[in-house]
């Protein structure tokens, strides 16, 4: 579904990202792993063009979504991104935060993008929620909305830049468990994580980027057990300790 | 003292030639520029005759507000009334600070000014005049105990006069008079009563009003100094030659003299305190309060506005237009705003051909000015927003102006509210300003109180008083706004 060829991205001289070739198929769960400065989010913001590529493809469905030819954002509103600071729009209720797009950008009626709305907040438990205002929340809270306002625009692919580095470590659980239901209603899923256990669970495939080379495209259970690099290594003796 | 026939004022508060002339200057040489004049645009439905005045000259022209009413009245009135009605025009009358009536007459805004206006060689070059209707004389005005009462007992004294004014050449001519200027007639009288300044040279109806009012000052005729009053009009006017008949008519049947009678006699002394004499006139002044509040609301709303544009253009990516709002913020952050206000007001007649009111000009400079302070501050605080408000719109599929305004802006604005709030204060101070273009506001009524009372302070006590509490309110309203919003943040 998602097709990525050498991939290359700079910040002006400070090169981030240095051909990463690699796809994700419909369905899948892809874990993006990595040491802090490796180009993990660079990546995943590279997939939805938050950032623009130096140089190399995407392809989503065989469409080139870097071309500039391409309506960015109904690339953007189909493959939404989950945020670490969730960037909630304060100065809307809950609610309001989960229809304004799917109302604004997709033209539903304003009772579609409500009834979506509430559903979708059933589904992540804060139906109660919906009328108050993000500061009333808890961070776990917050990014389960988050969550359900990406999923309001019905897209086919959700990235997930760290979801949980921001929360206190009673929350993080509320967050996993669902994006966890979410994997297993078949979403396709890009997610940049520190949770080893929650990869080796969840993922179908683990991306491990190092220095801005993917430095191993794997199984969890083969990364996990059977690291090929060095980097790897090190990497996982840290995190597992 | 001395004969009511011959005792009256002469030139006038005349900063005029200065100011006029700069003004004139400026607008001729934008009209020039722009390589049009709209002369013909301007003409005036031939039934009516509009005339120019500067309300402020009693007993000339002035507002009478005793009844907590406005209306313009005084002998210039009905002399201009008696003569439209002898030619059969309807009268109409255009009261305007006296600085803008030259340029007014050559705008053709107005058909003939009356305003007291002494025919100078200066000025005839500009405008053209009538026959001197009126007679007056200059006055040494002094403390009783002063002895200054003849032109030699001047040498060595400081003597003041108005600033632009015909008095200001006369006392240059005093041998060893020492010279003060000021703008107005009654800051001059404060002077006086002060010890600062020693003698005034002042025409004689205004000597005669003030020691009324102040028992403590006296006044004698400067001899040789004799010059009157005429009307002004347009160059090259046909109105001059049946303005003159008339004038001859009414000096001949006894008209001037009755008006005389009727404007000149009735002076009674004071007996009542100043907040006493003006007590009837408070209505009138508060009346400023609407006046000053539409203005200021007016302009902030379009000035916001205007913020937006300049402010997205600020941050946008295409440089020109970032260019173009640094320079228009440069422009009106380094031209005062009375500067603005006058180009603006006396310009856009001259350019466009459409007489722009008082309060329009008003609006249109303040909202011009303060869309560029605000528009900084509106860049601050869109800046201020995080980072990731934007990439959470962005990543949704949102474009670029809904996220602006659904979901920036909104945030933009609530950082800035503190600030919005003061320049909201700010505006309703600077709006004071537009009094010098003659729109009724709080400063412009009490000015008129002053001038058809000869009391200096008291009204403007009343008027600081209203601005006082009018911004202690808005400071109020506008943090119990910024708790609540804290509060749903």
């Amino acid at each position: 579904m998602l097709k990525v060829e050498d991939l290359h991205k700079s910040f002006g001289t400070l090169k981030v990202l240095s051909g990463i070739t690699t796809q994700v198929d419909q369905g899948e769960v892809v874990a993006i792993l990595g040491p802090s400065g490796s180009g993990k989010s660079t990546f995943l913001r590279c997939l939805n063009l938050l950032e623009q590529p130096t140089s190399g493809n995407i392809y989503f469905k065989d469409v080139r979504i870097n071309d500039p030819q391409c309506d960015i954002l109904k690339t953007r509103a189909n493959i939404v991104m989950v945020f670490q600071h969730f960037n909630l729009f304060p100065h809307m209720t809950v609610l309001q935060n989960i229809t304004y797009a799917p109302m604004k950008v997709k033209g539903l009626s304003k009772e579609q993008a409500r009834s979506i709305g509430i559903d979708l907040l059933e589904k992540v438990d804060l139906a109660e929620k919906a009328d108050v205002y993000p500061s009333r929340l808890s961070g776990g809270q917050k990014q389960r909305v988050a969550i359900a306002r990406a999923l309001a625009m019905q897209p086919e692919m959700v990235l997930f830049d760290e979801p949980t580095s921001a929360l206190d470590p009673e929350m993080v659980k509320e967050v996993l468990e669902v994006m966890q239901s979410l994997a297993q209603s078949g979403m396709t899923m890009a997610i940049v994580t520190h949770e080893m256990g929650f990869a080796r669970k969840v993922a179908n495939r683990i991306l491990f980027l190092n220095d801005g080379v993917l430095a191993e495209d794997t199984t969890p259970q083969e990364f996990f057990t059977n690291p090929q690099c060095d980097r790897a290594k090190i990497f996982l003796d840290k995190m597992l300790k | 003292m001395v004969d009511k026939k011959a005792t009256v004022p002469r030139s006038r508060r005349r900063q005029f030639f200065r100011m006029a002339a700069l003004t004139c200057c400026a607008v001729l040489f934008l009209s020039g520029f722009f390589g049009q004049s709209f002369d013909h645009a301007i003409a005036q439905s031939p039934k009516t005759l509009t005339m120019g005045t500067s309300a402020d000259y009693k007993p000339f022209e002035f507002h009478d507000t005793s009844s907590g009413q406005d209306k313009i009245v005084g002998y210039d009135i009905d002399v201009a009334e008696r003569i439209a009605k002898d030619l059969g025009f309807e009268l109409k009358i255009n009261d305007m600070d006296f600085n803008g009536l030259i340029p007014a007459l050559q705008s053709k805004r107005v058909d003939f000014g009356m305003s007291g206006i002494t025919p100078t060689a200066e000025r005839q070059k500009s405008i053209d005049f009538s026959d001197i209707y009126y007679v007056v004389q200059n006055t040494i005005l002094s403390k009783k105990d002063s002895g200054l009462t003849i032109e030699a007992s001047l040498d060595g004294k400081i003597v003041g006069t108005q600033l632009g004014s015909v008095q200001q050449e006369v006392a240059k001519k005093i041998p060893g008079a020492k010279l003060e200027t000021r703008n107005k007639i009654s800051d001059l009288i404060q002077e006086l009563n002060a010890g600062r300044i020693d003698a005034v040279i002042v025409e004689d109806v205004s000597a005669k009003s003030y020691v009324n009012i102040y028992p403590n000052l006296q006044f004698s005729v400067l001899k040789g100094n004799e010059g009157g009053y005429a009307i002004a009009f347009p160059k090259g006017s046909n109105l001059v030659q049946p303005f003159n008949r008339a004038i001859a008519t009414m000096k001949q049947d006894g008209t001037l003299k009755q008006l005389d009678q009727k404007w000149f006699s009735a002076q009674a002394k004071p007996t009542q305190s100043g907040f006493q004499r003006i007590l009837p006139s408070i209505p009138y002044i508060l009346g400023g309060i609407p006046v000053t509040l539409a203005f200021t609301f007016v302009s902030l709303f379009f000035g916001v506005i205007l913020a937006v544009i300049l402010a997205m253009c600020k941050i946008s990516a295409i440089a020109p237009l970032r260019w173009f709002a640094n320079a228009y913020t440069s422009v009106f952050r380094g031209v005062p705003l009375i500067v603005t206000l006058t180009l603006i007001y006396y310009a856009t007649p001259q350019l466009t051909g459409y007489k722009i009111e008082p309060f329009q000009a008003g609006v249109l400079t303040f909202a011009l000015n303060s869309g560029a302070y605000v528009s900084e501050t509106l860049r601050a605080g869109i800046v201020a927003v995080d980072k990731g408000q934007q990439e959470a719109a962005m990543s949704l599929g949102v474009p670029y102006r809904l996220m602006m305004g659904d979901i920036i802006l909104p945030q933009a604005f609530k950082n800035i509210l503190p600030a919005l709030a003061n320049e909201f204060i700010n505006l309703l101070k600077d709006s004071a300003l537009v009094s010098t273009i003659g729109a009724a506001d709080l400063l412009r009524r009490a000015t008129v109180v002053g001038a058809e009372t000869y009391l200096y302070f008291q009204p403007l006590i009343i008027v600081a008083i209203a601005y006082y509490l009018m911004i202690i309110l808005l400071t109020f309203g506008t943090s119990i706004l910024e708790k609540r919003l804290q509060k749903s943040a």
